[in-house]
């Protein structure tokens, strides 16, 4: 749909791009593990009231949107997973399936664009509760937005 | 500080200058500074003739209105004179014996009479110096004592109500001799009295206001030599001055005491009554412009009235968590817990929040758990005076406001995540304590990872520096965040303090420096056009091309929406709106603005269905265009837009083609250069995009974006032989050419 299309995807295809070169193909050599991401898109107010009223905890939902404001992305609704594939030199939209990735990221598509733009440190996103790690420390600790290939504008 | 290295002939002289200032409302605040009634901490005293250094001072100011010189005439010999002792008292002259400074030779036992009529031929005669026309003020204006002092009981007062002139001027010739010590560094040695009959509140505030008034005087001297001087003038005066005689006095003076320690409960807070002093005492130095240097730093570092109100909050800190023994550090290590916990509390996860390392911060920011010695232990709650007493052990003295400053510095904000870092390393336990609790939170294998590596220890120390430094990081950006909140909202944020604000014709400079590639001046110069008039949608609009040639989108937009705003129709304005949308990957609005471009323009404005608006999807908008293209293949800009449409779409090679064809259209562009070198640089061509890029920077050589997509392309690139060898033969081609 192209309404819930994630700012994220660009950044995506260019990895996936970036990965077939050789540059892409040293990093993939350096770094060696695979990467997951759940990225939770933009949600509209009116169509996200929409389900959540046909839902019968509406109760749920005025705690959830007096917490967190209405319409604002929370990390876990809706999420698109991208796994980042190191070890072959892949980006997959989906689950990994060659078993359990190395680290899971999740957080917001727009917290994503900033981290790929080397706008947002990873480390101050984890701290800010921006950004969920699952998964092995020391494997989430060597990513690096630097992975990313900074899109050019026009 | 620099108030403790004037010289005090300096203050002396700064104080003489302020009682001969002709400024009356100044003389009037002196005045009451000296006096003081309100600081005075004894009841009944309220009344400022009642004591005697306020009658000094009314005395001193008074007769100041006259002649200066009348006050230099005051010969100081008279200090030494005695009157015959009417206060015989065995009990008291021993005391007086045993105070420093009573061992004198003018001991009043000795030439009682010959001094004493010495004192008052002196008086007579001094009489046409104008002192004793000031002493007949003061014996008009004095008012009764108050009758607290005689409810009380007290040693009666009792020369003050009949008050028939030698005591009072004997006092102030005392204090003069006192001042005048300080001229020239001598010691001052008191001179025996005869018995004033001053009140315990009187004597009260001679210590009190000496004590502090000796202080500026000797600011160069020792704290000891202060101290005896003030000692040796409070014991010719028969007061109780130094805090080490505070024993039980015998009993008949059961008053005497109850007043000491109502006295010494309003001095244990320390600041009151100095505070006041010192507000009081900043003011006065702004209002006179004196080169007074301690006043003058202090107000620099600290802005005036600065430290008293720091003081008073952190006394309100301290009382209200009734944190007894709290020494500096451990409070500014509290407001910067504090901070902490509060930063951490706006997290959102339930489980965060009743963490136990919340809950550890959020006691640190209370005051309940202290760091001590690599141990976390509870805070001792005490007594307020204790604290209140080692405050003013630390902070005894003149040097007190040095050791603050110091102390503040040091412990200053940037210093505090080296401080945290330290005090984390420190506290290990608690470490442990906290990886335990995540170990619950989160999957076992994180846990198991992090246990492994605080384990051996590699973890620990490197990650608490690093996670300081990022926090440190975190809270310059969100300083950074506040002072640009707009910008994201797509409201334009107009520079500060802009030269161009008042030139005649802001419009033509900017457009006259964006010709010239001057980007940031031609931005400020239209920013000061949009000021002016900011209905200009043309000013608007180069402000925007401005922003996005400068690679700042966010600001570009905002510019943008307000020239659109200005005028709907402008068919350049949208397709400006329409890239820089896609730059920032907002793919409906992108789509919006260029789909309005097809509205609004003269020949394809049919193509446009009106239905379509409602529900714009992107294939629908390219299929339009396409249309379009075929319309009129000679129009370079619907190739341009297709371009941007695919490029959003990320359809690169078929937005590489079309760049190409509006190029070869259009080929002195250098934006479209550029369009066709990102174009090229996303879809993994740097190569490629590099040459596009260069086109753009020959024709524009200022093309802030240009140079950025450079950068990232050389960044992304491999520098195999080949690619470098094609793009050294291209600049030597480029310089021959």
């Amino acid at each position: 749909m192209a309404t819930t299309e994630l700012k994220s995807d660009a950044i995506f295809e260019l990895l996936k791009r970036f990965l077939g070169t050789e540059e892409g193909i040293a990093v993939k050599n350096k770094v060696n593990l695979v990467y997951q991401f759940n990225i939770s898109p933009k949600v509209t107010p009116p169509f996200f009231s929409m389900i959540v009223c046909v839902c019968l905890d509406c109760f749920l939902f005025v705690l959830w949107s007096f917490s967190y404001g209405f319409g604002l992305q929370k990390i876990g609704i809706d999420e698109v997973v991208y796994t980042i594939d190191l070890k072959k030199g892949e980006v997959i939209k989906g689950q990994y399936e060659g078993g359990k990735p190395d680290a899971t990221f999740s957080l917001k598509d727009e917290d994503f664009i900033k981290l790929a733009n080397g706008k947002l440190n990873p480390q101050i996103a984890f701290m800010r509760g921006a950004l969920k790690i699952k998964g092995s420390l020391s494997a989430a600790q060597k990513f690096t937005p630097d992975i990313f290939p900074k899109p050019a504008k026009l | 500080m620099g108030w403790v290295n004037i010289p005090s002939p300096t203050a002396f002289s700064l104080l003489l200058h302020y009682f001969s200032s002709k400024s009356q409302k100044k003389t009037m605040a002196m005045r009451e500074l000296v006096t003081g009634a309100a600081a005075c901490a004894v009841p009944g005293s309220s009344s400022s003739s009642s004591n005697p250094l306020g009658a000094l001072a009314n005395a001193l100011i008074g007769s100041s209105s006259k002649p200066l010189e009348g006050l230099k005439e005051i010969p100081t010999s008279t200090t030494t004179a005695t009157e015959p002792p009417l206060y015989q008292d065995a009990t008291a002259e021993d005391r007086l014996r045993g105070l420093p400074g009573a061992d004198s030779d003018h001991s009043f036992s000795q030439h009682p009479t010959s001094q004493g009529s010495e004192f008052l031929r002196r008086f007579r005669t001094s009489d046409q110096n104008g002192f004793a026309n000031a002493w007949d003020e003061i014996q008009r204006s004095g008012p009764p004592p108050p009758p607290a002092l005689l409810d009380h009981g007290l040693p009666p007062p009792q020369l003050q109500p009949t008050l028939d002139g030698p005591p009072q001027r004997v006092l102030s010739n005392l204090l003069h001799s006192f001042v005048g010590s300080s001229h020239g560094g001598i010691p001052f040695r008191p001179a025996p009295l005869p018995a004033l009959g001053l009140s315990e509140g009187d004597k009260q505030c001679i210590r009190d206001r000496s004590s502090i008034m000796a202080r500026h005087f000797f600011a160069d001297k020792s704290e000891d030599f202060i101290n005896t001087q003030v000692n040796a003038l409070l014991s010719s005066l028969d007061i109780d001055g130094d805090v080490r005689v505070k024993g039980p006095l015998p009993g008949r003076f059961q008053e005497l005491e109850d007043y000491w320690n109502e006295s010494q409960a309003a001095r244990r807070p320390g600041p009151p009554q100095v505070d006041r002093w010192v507000t009081e005492f900043s003011q006065h130095r702004i209002d006179h412009g004196d080169p007074n240097v301690w006043a003058h730093s202090f107000e620099q570092q600290h802005g005036a009235n600065g430290w008293a109100s720091e003081f008073e909050q952190e006394q309100l800190i301290s009382a209200a968590d009734q944190m007894g023994g709290a020494n500096m550090s451990n409070l500014s290590t509290m407001e910067q817990t504090r901070m902490l916990a509060r930063t951490l509390a706006q997290n959102n996860d339930p489980k965060f929040q009743n963490s136990k390392f919340l809950q550890f911060v959020s006691k640190m920011s209370r005051g309940e758990l202290i760091i001590d010695d690599n141990q976390v232990k509870p805070a001792a709650l005490s007594s307020p005076g204790d604290w209140a007493t080692e405050y003013q052990q630390q902070y005894s003295g003149g040097r007190w406001a040095d050791e603050y400053a110091r102390d503040q510095l040091s412990h200053g904000p940037d210093q505090w995540a080296n401080e945290f870092a330290a005090e984390r390393e420190q506290s290990r336990p608690v470490d442990d304590k906290w990886v335990n609790e995540f170990s619950k939170l989160h999957v076992d294998d994180w846990a198991d990872e992090f246990g492994r590596q605080v384990g051996e220890g590699a973890f620990g120390e490197s990650s608490t520096d690093n996670w300081a430094d990022t926090y440190d990081e975190y809270l310059n950006e969100q300083v950074v965040a506040k002072q640009k909140p707009d910008a994201s909202r797509g409201v334009y944020v107009f520079t500060d303090m802009n030269p161009y604000v008042g030139h005649p014709n802001p419009l033509k400079e900017g457009q006259d420096l964006f010709r010239k590639g001057l980007l940031s001046e031609a931005v400020l110069a239209l920013e000061a056009e949009v000021l002016k008039n900011p209905d200009n949608a043309e000013g608007w609009r180069l402000l925007g091309i401005a922003h996005a040639e400068n690679d700042d989108d966010q600001q570009a937009i905002a510019a943008m929406m307000r020239a659109h705003e200005a005028d709907p129709t402008n068919l350049e304005v949208l397709l400006a709106l329409g890239v820089s949308h896609t730059n920032e990957f907002e793919q409906a609005a992108a789509l919006k603005y260029l789909y309005g471009w097809l509205q609004h323009h003269q020949k394809y404005r049919t193509l446009a269905t009106p239905e379509l608006s409602d529900s714009l999807y992107y294939a629908n908008v390219a299929r339009l265009f396409n249309k379009a293209a075929q319309m009129a293949p000679e129009d370079a800009d619907v190739h341009i837009v297709l371009g941007v449409l695919y490029n959003l779409s990320r359809e690169y090679d078929k937005a590489i083609a079309f760049f190409q064809t509006a190029l070869k259209l259009k080929p002195q562009d250098y934006s479209l250069w550029n369009k066709l070198g990102a174009t090229q640089a996303n879809s993994v061509q740097s190569a490629d995009a590099i040459l596009a890029y260069q086109q753009a920077l020959d024709l524009k050589p200022n093309y802030v974006r240009a140079w950025a997509n450079m950068g990232i392309s050389y960044a992304n690139q491999v520098f195999t032989s080949a690619s470098l060898f094609i793009i050294l033969f291209l600049d030597s081609l480029a310089s021959v050419g």
